[in-house]
């Protein structure tokens, strides 16, 4: 029972948001964040303290594994994060207000809920856990996006957002279905000892529609289509937790697809993969490079850092998976401390335009420093931990002998950078307007932007970090192998 | 912490020390950075002393060795699944190298004395470029070298962009890309080393102690070489090279001209041509006539200017391209003339970026019609230009001839794997670029100084202030030293050297490890 505590934690946190949402006053509804902020933490501590690190539940359909537990982490740090983030918008604390950012007590219990389904995720071991699961994970990612009910781009956000994610579920469950036929089981380890062989027509068909589904959650090109118009339209601190939550939430699923249900298929794949990470991260870069609209360019942004997660996948799990989970928790830190930086400004100003951020480094040289970082950290700038991550992912490509897939990242590094720098040209180069103010930071904002920087530059650094995941992937191998 | 690391360390706690002076003191920041800086020159001075004793014996022992042997080596696992390590140490050829860029930072914190405006950023960005680059010249570890190597390219975006003159924005954009894409082919080399040694390791010397396939070595050869081409202003990859140098603030332009270009020169001979000698004797002959190229464009380049800082950027040009042409050249002369010139090239247009600046401070202009007779009214800078153009045309006596000589001679000798008939054709057309360039420095300062004052405003101006004669002094003084006394820089490089060649005729075997 003890390895599912992390799950009970905050999901026993987003029942407790719930009701005493309704028992609260107005006034008393300030209470909510930090009582859901304390949840996560409270989690994130049971997690690491008191959960074991393998174990399984419900005769095997739900387990746990030292893989698992650093996606766990990594969750719930981004909606830890996330939480705090929205603080200051929910409780009206934002100079320019957002109209119609209410309902405090259902913001946080929905965002609370899509947690929980993304730990049960990456702890499911059957076909059905991981199914439902999906779906407990991206259902409230639709409600949020569409949180602002009197904003029509709120609510086209929502609906494109529910359409196409309904589509790649329904490509997601008709692929499961076949594999449930061909195998006779929904036990994940079963399926994949029992297809792997030779490939059917049938086989295909649920690969290909697995595969499409998968692409859609970790926007993968073609299936990103719904990225910009989702990030842009949803609120600016959904926005911040769908950058990252539904990304984790993709590449978890990835993990548990590729590596759990196909493993021993994918050695076979890795040209296609290839394929679809070049495209991913080239596309992503050079659209982002004409991108205004600061929320639609970081959507851009985690495409092509898409495109860069898929090279884990190119090589085998002991070196792949260390090198993704590290990336991830790198790409986690380094976009919140990104969006920590636009939501202030989204509050302070009102405005969502590169331009607007003109001077920032003279009225606000703190807040502007810490977004540059953030942004080299994305665009692999030493001695950031953005760099030692992506540097980990190019070794895999070149380990597997895709020099020319390595060469293309490296190259579309560069590219990032230079609409990253079209920002930083803004804020530190570009002349100031006379009358600029300078608006002051939050203790919230402050505090999280500093622990967020420390945390780029530290684990760029610490090698320690790196090496606990590492020897966490080993473990899992080995008890792999074991089992 | 040993001694190399300090070394590292230095400019960076310098920059530590001025991010945390607050903003209205920014007098102060100026003396932080010179006596950082300064500390780090007097370091320098001990460390290349300290090389010096402990490599004295080993000069027989280097003759046949094949991996070249470190000093003052420091070792520490880092990120250990990967092998990666912080690996730092000295050999004569980082060691001029580190010389070189004590010197320059020390002149360019003098040179920016004048910085008003956002005084700590420049300062602290100016420390951490350094840093950067006292860290690639001093890292064995390909890991930790890329690291560094990026880390001084990047804040010259922003030392650019911010305090640059001109088309600034468009300057700093297309240098850091071009850099960076330059950077990008030489991380796939790295990686794929990496994985084609089999050795689980990025330590520089174990990479080299493999003899990799000659396919291999034919395909990352030009890969890595053109990708530290690009920072060492390679043809036809050299054009951002005019564009930053131009829109460069004095201090900035000096070093990336002084030092940064030399990054693309060491990283070649380091890395390409250590550890792949078969692709270096295969790709000779056609990087030899790339970097002809180099040399006369840069040289007719330069005539054709009439602003100061594109006549001594497109210069450049053609000066880093006797680097390369000497690295190219695959025999002693010519790597002793590369880094000699690397040394040489990089304290002459550190003078001369120094000078532009001075000048233009006090006339503000760089047009050379419009100005005319400044030798009257300052004779100090006038001097010290002079002897930088000098040694720029290669006048005996100057650094410049000592290593112009060792090129053109190793260009000369030729090697065993290229043409002879075509390494001494081309090196008697790189020769001409010495006519060139004698006509366009000499013509170029006989303009600005020479004959009537133009503008009845010249009269005024005032001649070095003692900061700026400190700077423009020390670097001619080495200028001078250099040219005189060859021998001891020579001396400091050439044991380094051996291997290179050994491994160049031999077949890589097991030889010296790195801390032998």
């Amino acid at each position: 029972m003890n390895i599912a505590y992390p799950e009970i934690v905050v999901a026993a946190t987003a029942f407790v948001v719930l009701v005493g949402d309704m028992f609260m006053t107005e006034r008393a509804r300030v209470a909510l964040a930090p009582l859901s902020a304390l949840g996560l933490a409270l989690g994130i501590a049971v997690t690491a303290l008191f959960t074991p690190a393998s174990g399984e539940l419900l005769g095997g359909r739900f387990a746990m594994d030292p893989v698992a537990w650093w996606f766990k982490i990594a969750f719930m740090v981004a909606a830890l994060v996330s939480v705090v983030l929205s603080m200051d918008t929910l409780d009206g604390r934002a100079r320019v207000r957002a109209r119609g950012m209410g309902f405090r007590g259902e913001y946080y219990m929905v965002l609370l809920s899509s947690v929980v389904g993304m730990m049960l995720l990456v702890s499911a071991r059957d076909l059905a856990t991981l199914f439902v699961s999906l779906e407990v994970a991206t259902l409230p990612l639709f409600v949020l996006a569409a949180w602002r009910r009197d904003d029509p781009k709120s609510g086209e956000a929502g609906l494109k957002y529910v359409i196409l994610g309904a589509l790649a579920s329904a490509f997601i469950g008709y692929g499961f279905s076949i594999l449930y036929g061909l195998a006779r089981s929904t036990d994940l380890d079963i399926i994949a000892h029992s297809v792997s062989g030779e490939y059917t027509p049938a086989f295909l068909l649920a690969v290909a529609l697995v595969l499409a589904g998968t692409g859609f959650k970790l926007t993968v090109v073609p299936f990103h289509m719904w990225a910009a118009d989702v990030y842009q339209g949803a609120p600016t601190p959904v926005t911040a937790y769908l950058s990252v939550a539904s990304k984790a939430a993709g590449l978890a699923f990835a993990f548990q697809v590729l590596f759990r249900l196909f493993g021993n298929w994918l050695p076979q794949w890795g040209m296609l993969i290839a394929v679809f990470a070049a495209l991913t991260m080239t596309l992503g870069n050079v659209v982002a490079i004409v991108q205004h609209n600061v929320k639609r360019f970081m959507a851009y942004s985690a495409i092509s850092q898409a495109g860069y997660f898929l090279l884990g996948f190119l090589g085998s799990a002991n070196e792949g998976v260390p090198a993704m989970l590290f990336y991830l928790v790198v790409y986690v830190v380094s976009n919140l401390a990104a969006f920590a930086c636009i939501v202030w400004f989204a509050n302070e100003t009102g405005k969502e335009q590169i331009e607007d951020y003109r001077g920032l480094s003279l009225t606000n040289p703190l807040v502007a420093l810490a977004m540059m970082v953030a942004l080299f950290s994305l665009a692999g700038i030493p001695p950031l931990s953005g760099f030692v991550g992506k540097f980990f992912l190019f070794n895999i490509a070149s380990k597997a002998g895709y020099h020319w897939l390595v060469a293309l990242a490296a190259v579309n590094s560069t590219i990032s950078l230079y609409y990253y720098l079209r920002v930083v040209r803004q804020m530190y180069i570009e002349p100031v307007d006379a009358e600029a103010s300078t608006p002051g930071v939050s203790r919230n904002v402050g505090v999280t932007l500093a622990l967020l920087s420390l945390a780029i530059v530290v684990l760029g650094i610490v090698p320690t970090f790196y090496e606990r995941i590492h020897a966490s992937t080993v473990a899992w191998l080995l008890s792999l192998s074991a089992g | 912490m040993g001694l190399v690391s300090w070394l590292i360390a230095l400019p960076f706690l310098t920059m530590v020390a001025v991010v945390l002076v607050p903003e209205r003191h920014w007098r102060s920041i100026r003396w932080i950075s010179a006596a950082g800086t300064g500390a780090g020159l007097a370091l320098t001075a001990y460390v290349v002393y300290r090389y010096w004793v402990e490599a004295a014996g080993d000069v027989e022992l280097l003759r046949g060795a094949t991996l070249t042997k470190l000093y003052l080596v420091e070792r520490v696992a880092w990120f250990e699944p990967l092998g990666i390590q912080y690996f730092v140490g000295i050999d004569g050829i980082s060691a001029s190298m580190v010389v070189l860029t004590s010197i320059i930072i020390f002149c360019g914190v003098l040179a920016s004395w004048n910085v008003e405006t956002r005084t700590k950023e420049f300062f602290a960005l100016l420390l951490l470029l350094v840093t950067g680059v006292f860290g690639v010249f001093l890292s064995y570890d390909l890991f930790l070298f890329f690291m560094f190597y990026e880390l001084a390219v990047l804040p010259m975006y922003l030392l650019i962009g911010i305090w640059g003159t001109g088309p600034k924005e468009y300057a700093a954009m297309k240098l850091t890309l071009m850099l960076l894409v330059g950077s990008a082919f030489v991380l796939v080399g790295f990686l794929a080393l990496y994985h084609e040694s089999g050795l689980h390791t990025f330590d520089l010397q174990q990479l080299a102690s493999v003899s990799y396939s000659g396919r291999f070595q034919w395909w990352f050869f030009p890969m890595i070489f053109v990708g530290f081409g690009v920072i060492g202003a390679l043809f036809p990859f050299h054009t951002w090279s005019p564009d930053g140098h131009s829109s460069a603030p004095t201090a900035v332009s000096m070093l990336h001209a002084g030092v940064l270009m030399k990054l693309g020169g060491y990283g070649a001979l380091r890395i390409a041509v250590y550890v792949l000698p078969e692709g270096a004797k295969a790709w000779a002959l056609f990087f030899m006539g790339l970097t002809t190229i180099n040399i006369l464009y840069g040289s007719f380049g330069a005539i054709m200017q009439r602003d100061l800082k594109y006549f001594t950027a497109y210069s450049s040009v053609s000066h880093c391209g006797f680097v390369l042409f000497g690295v190219a050249a695959l025999n002693l002369m010519g790597f002793k003339g590369a880094v000699l010139q690397m040394f040489s090239h990089g304290i002459m247009t550190g003078l001369f970026f120094g000078l532009i600046g001075i000048v233009y401070g006090r006339t503000h202009t760089r047009v050379i019609p419009e100005m005319g007779g400044l030798a009257k009214v300052m004779p100090w800078l006038a001097t010290s230009f002079y002897i930088a153009g000098l040694a720029s045309l290669g006048l005996p006596g100057l650094s410049g001839f000592v290593a112009e000589t060792h090129v053109f001679l190793g260009g000369f000798f030729g090697n065993p794997w290229s043409n002879t008939i075509a390494t001494r054709t081309l090196t008697i057309i790189a020769t001409l670029s010495i006519v060139v360039t004698a006509v366009y420095v000499l013509r170029g300062l006989a303009m600005v100084f020479q004959g009537p004052i133009r503008d009845p405003h010249f009269e005024e101006l005032r001649d070095a202030t003692l900061t700026e004669k400190l700077s423009t002094g020390l670097l001619v003084a080495t200028l001078l030293f250099v040219g005189m006394a060859p021998w001891l820089m020579i001396d400091l490089i050439e044991p380094s050297l051996y291997p290179f060649i050994n491994r160049l005729q031999g077949t890589v075997t097991a030889g010296l490890t790195g801390e032998m």
